[in-house]
């Protein structure tokens, strides 16, 4: 046959020469042919195996053709089955069609006459199998489909920011589980209106396009505050969605959520404003007391001249101090600080400090110790940002603390940490105090601390340092009794074999 | 108008400077001046001296120390027909600019004026002076 497919035949007839001599012309013109030579057999062999053509013997002894077609049919359906008989007649040829047959062929038959309806079968078998092919492909292609869909929509369901669509009358045509939480909605009807139930400020962003109805590609962006007191901000951006005429299709709106950013916003901005009114207080004494002196109708005594101007100096060291501190914050949150690392002596560096510290220690009478674990690894870390650290740490402990009180700096290692700690017999914190001991400008106020000086950030900075290094912090303090700031900071691994000996 | 008894002004700040500066030029304005660094000691100045008006910076030790001392001095059978001004350079710390002019600002924030520092010497005595007028009339 044409397309290099061999045909199927399979024969059922009891005749056995017709059997034969069927088979062999049949084979002859490339068939592939099998017999069956009674009824069950032919049954068994037509349901086993799918043939193309079936040529079935009408009468035969053991059970009738047309039965045997039939079971053939229940299992192939799509075989092409003749009907081969002597007994020929309107009737029974009526009767094969009518359950099934292609057609019926009367016996005897020429070999063209066989080949005739062979073909005749052929064509109709090849049809059938055409159409089945056709049907299989397009199921699988809209199954195809529909798994992209459904991929489709997982994804769209899947991301954070929450999606909404609208048409170009401002119905609701896609939306997402995120636009629904974020928006509050317990439902969205897909082709309902929907302009009027959202936020105003994301009905605008829609309607900018809505009303304009043109498709120009632009995007508008809003920063729209769903809840109130910050606890739900999203910024919401509108796109156009165009028809592939150009004209607008629809609107489509993507909700981003920005709460964490604006609490970060918040802060900073309140940091600011606590910076600004830091700086202006002491610009503010200090241009009051010039005012005082330039006042014509007040007169100040010696002593109150010499005070002011004192005091004067004594406000701008402070300003100074806070420049200072601001900036090395500034830094390092601009993470434009280099560390230098290196190995560090920490005795040097405490010696230093505390020989810087000398005339207010003496003044207290204070007596400080520095201890030190027998064999102690390296420290590798920037050597400016750990003498910060101690300064700022001692210079508490010395400001806060009692006459003849006492500083313990004691340096130890634990596990992969080295440990690093100042202790001192001051005044101490009350737990209130404790928890905003880290703020930026936050100072323990009370009738203690009234001659203490201080910018309220030198703990912002000791902590900022800590972070920086991934160590941690542990401060203990018992109010009146003294306070112990304890720092960890991660050693560098492998590199700690060289172990420093304990200093004096 | 003027009486031969020098007014007496209540100041409570926690800038000692400040403290100092307002208290120099307003007994060179011819009042008497009594101050506080604390809200504390503010309350308890109020209570045994009686002033004829306060002065309170509006931060101190706690965010709104001098708030809640105005309320008291104002919710005070005595302190509610004195003048209290506050004086503030914090619009910050709340978000929100305050004001007294409104009936219902007033009844709120419970104090009679808030002026934004820094203070001019001058309007601040022009002020005191209208309270004053006022009152004595």
């Amino acid at each position: 046959m044409e397309n290099g497919h061999c045909p199927k035949i399979l024969i059922v007839d009891d005749e056995k020469g017709l059997r034969i001599g069927t088979k062999r012309l049949l084979e002859g013109e490339g068939y592939s042919v099998e017999t069956a030579e009674n009824g069950y057999d032919g049954i068994k062999l037509g349901t086993t195996t799918e043939f193309d053509l079936a040529i079935i013997d009408l009468k035969m002894p053991d059970i009738d053709g047309i039965q045997v077609m039939k079971e053939i049919l229940k299992v192939y359906p799509d075989s092409v089955c003749l009907i081969a008989t002597g007994y020929a007649s309107y009737e029974t040829a009526i009767e094969a069609i009518k359950f099934g047959a292609f057609s019926y062929i009367p016996k005897p038959f020429t070999p063209e006459e066989l080949f005739q309806k062979l073909s005749q079968g052929y064509s109709r078998r090849e049809l059938i199998l055409e159409k089945k092919k056709w049907k299989q492909e397009r199921e699988e292609r809209l199954l195809e489909v529909a798994f992209e869909k459904s991929r489709l929509n997982t994804i769209i369901n899947s991301i954070t920011d929450g999606l909404l669509v609208v048409n170009k009358n401002g119905e609701a045509v896609l939306y997402n589980p995120s636009a629904l939480k974020y928006l509050s909605f317990d439902q969205i009807k897909i082709e309902e209106y929907i302009i009027d139930k959202l936020h105003p400020q994301i009905a605008e962003l829609i309607n900018k396009f809505l009303s304009s109805q043109k498709c120009e590609q632009k995007s508008f962006s809003s920063e729209v505050e769903l809840k109130p007191n910050r606890e739900f901000y999203v910024e919401a951006t509108s796109s156009p969605v165009a028809n592939p005429d150009g004209t607008l299709a629809g609107v489509v709106v993507v909700m981003k959520d920005i709460t964490e950013l604006k609490k970060i916003e918040f802060l900073k901005s309140q940091f600011v404003s606590m910076v600004s009114h830091e700086l202006k207080a002491p610009i503010a004494a200090v241009y009051g007391y010039l005012k005082l002196f330039s006042d014509t109708s007040i007169h100040l005594s010696e002593e109150q001249k010499l005070n002011y101007l004192n005091r004067s100096q004594i406000r701008l060291d402070g300003l100074l101090k806070m420049v200072n501190d601001l900036l090395d914050i500034s830094r390092m949150e601009l993470k434009t600080v280099n560390k230098e690392i290196k190995e560090i002596d920490l005795h040097v560096i405490i010696k230093a400090i505390i020989e810087l510290f000398q005339i207010e220690i003496k003044k207290k009478n204070i007596s400080v110790n520095v201890k030190s674990s027998e064999m102690l690894p390296c420290l590798h870390a920037d050597q400016d940002e750990i003498s910060r650290l101690f300064t700022n740490l001692i210079s508490n402990a010395i400001k806060y603390n009692k006459t003849n009180g006492s500083i313990d700096i004691i340096i130890s290692s634990s596990g992969n940490y080295i440990i690093l700690e100042v202790k001192d017999t001051g005044i101490g914190l009350k737990p209130a105090e404790k928890t905003k001991l880290f703020q930026e400008f936050f100072r323990a106020k009370n009738e203690k601390t009234k001659d203490i000086s201080g910018t309220g950030l030198g703990l912002s900075i000791v902590k900022r340092i800590v972070d920086s290094y991934s160590g941690k912090l542990a401060v203990e303090s018992e109010f009146n009794i003294g306070t112990s700031f304890k720092i960890f900071l991660p050693l560098r691994n492998g590199i700690n074999n060289k172990e420093q000996k304990a200093g004096n | 108008m003027q009486s031969d008894v020098k007014k007496k002004i209540l100041l409570v700040d926690d800038d000692l400077d400040l403290l100092e500066q307002n208290k120099i030029l307003l007994e060179s304005r011819g009042y008497q001046v009594i101050t506080a660094d604390n809200s504390k000691q503010g309350w308890e100045l109020f209570i045994s001296e009686k002033p004829d008006a306060a002065i309170l910076d509006l931060i101190m030790e706690e965010h709104d120390s001098g708030f809640v001392l105005s309320y008291r001095i104002k919710k005070d059978n005595y302190g509610k027909n004195i003048p209290v001004i506050v004086l503030t350079s914090a619009a910050y710390f709340t978000g929100f600019k305050f004001s007294a002019s409104t009936g219902e600002e007033k009844e709120w924030i419970r104090c009679d004026e808030v002026i934004n520092k820094p203070v001019v010497a001058d309007e601040l005595v022009k002020k005191l002076e209208s309270y004053f007028s006022l009152k004595d009339s």
